[in-house]
């Protein structure tokens, strides 16, 4: 019985991670670069729209995309009176993208970007969402949002040692660690991210071929293998769910330093 | 003290794991993200800002050319900022040479530059990748 809970969770969780997304917008549009406008901040650290911008250049190349400065582009944006970000995000893509010759610009907001006391140690959570728009049409092409939560253990200290953990962790939490797993995560492909762009080898290797058999022929074989193994992917993928649906606490706000 | 073994051993182990991961870029970051970072977090450091994008430049160079897209048009952005006009210019027509995409960009950051600058002064070391200009 408890078997089958858990590979109807698998199921579940390879439903959810694959039907909702469609790349064949994307892969039309084919852009080659991508422009990274300010990120909008919806959390209490107003110093968090910087810092994470500073952080999305690095595995956004690395898909193989060119990607526009972050620093120049902001500045510039700034020099034509549109330093707030919101703004920025509420401005047509294709004028955006006109601006800068860009094939397509990456929408980013952060939803949470918090720590807290839970019991003995200290939460810190972030939760991005980011959108690619096209340059041309304006349409979307890609959507994703993550969450990565870390929480500090007691060291094997003891409670002592569980409350000075959570201490040091409270006093300066690690964000931007944190910040580049969702990153990492959110931009990964295979995986809910970007297909390889025009600079990396894989390009235009790594699209699923349009072959409606391969699916059901690797349900198959899963259920004719023991079911055990299937197991173990469950257990990765669930934490990210629940995380996802943390409510948001009034508690956040408190600590302002 | 076994403790303190182990601790070095998970060290090593995440030393490892870090340097696996940096064989896995396609280019030579060398800090750029990081550089940006405390740029945004100490604005009032700019010298060391300006002195590590130089070096993200300068060591992809050295070892093989793969200097990231953006560095070149960061890098000239901050010497723009700094007021060095001609010497932003260089940077933003080798961001434009070597990653077409950023042409239009450029352009319009080279046109503005000049724009800026007093155009009395003699025209120094634009070098010579804008082909064509060689002849007076």
């Amino acid at each position: 019985m408890k078997r089958i809970l858990v590979l109807t969770a698998t199921a579940l969780a390879c439903a959810q991670q694959r039907a909702p997304k469609d790349y064949s917008k994307l892969v039309s549009a084919n852009p080659r670069s991508i422009l990274v406008v300010p990120v909008v901040n919806k959390s209490v650290e107003v110093n968090a729209p910087d810092y994470f911008l500073s952080t999305l250049s690095v595995p956004l190349a690395e898909r193989g995309y060119y990607v526009f400065p972050v620093n120049a582009v902001k500045r510039m944006l700034e020099d034509d009176g549109l330093s707030d970000a919101a703004l920025v995000h509420g401005t047509d893509p294709t004028r955006l993208c006109a601006l800068f010759g860009a094939d397509a610009v990456l929408f980013v907001t952060i939803e949470q970007w918090t720590s807290k006391f839970v019991l003995l140690s200290t939460q810190v959570s972030v939760e991005f969402e980011y959108v690619l728009k096209d340059g041309r049409s304006g349409e979307e092409l890609w959507r994703e949002r993550q969450v990565a939560v870390y929480a500090s253990d007691s060291g094997g200290g003891g409670l002592a040692g569980a409350i000075a953990a959570a201490i040091v962790t409270k006093a300066s939490p690690n964000y931007m660690g944190l910040a580049r797993q969702a990153n990492e995560r959110a931009l990964g492909y295979p995986g809910p991210g970007l297909p390889a762009g025009p600079y990396r080898p894989d390009y235009r290797k790594d699209l699923p071929a349009p072959d409606a058999a391969t699916p059901a022929r690797s349900a198959q074989t899963a259920s004719a293998t023991s079911p055990a193994p299937a197991a173990a992917p469950a257990a990765n993928a669930a934490p990210v769910t629940p995380a996802q649906q943390q409510a948001p606490d009034p508690a956040s706000k408190a600590p302002s330093k | 003290m076994r403790s303190l073994t182990r601790m070095g051993a998970t060290a090593f182990l995440a030393g490892m794991a870090l340097a696996c991961a940096q064989q896995k870029t396609m280019y030579r970051w060398g800090g750029y993200d990081d550089a940006l970072y405390r740029h945004y977090k100490n604005p009032q450091e700019r010298d060391e800002f300006v002195a590590k994008l130089q070096g993200v430049i300068e060591e992809a160079e050295k070892t093989g050319g793969m200097v990231p897209p953006g560095c070149y048009a960061e890098y000239g952005w901050a010497l723009y900022e700094e007021g060095r006009g001609s010497d932003a210019i260089a940077y933003f027509e080798k961001e434009s040479k070597r990653w077409p995409e950023s042409r239009p960009f450029m352009e319009k950051l080279i046109k503005n530059v000049a724009r800026a600058r007093p155009p009395a002064t003699t025209p120094t070391a634009v070098p010579a990748s804008s082909t064509g200009e060689e002849k007076k």
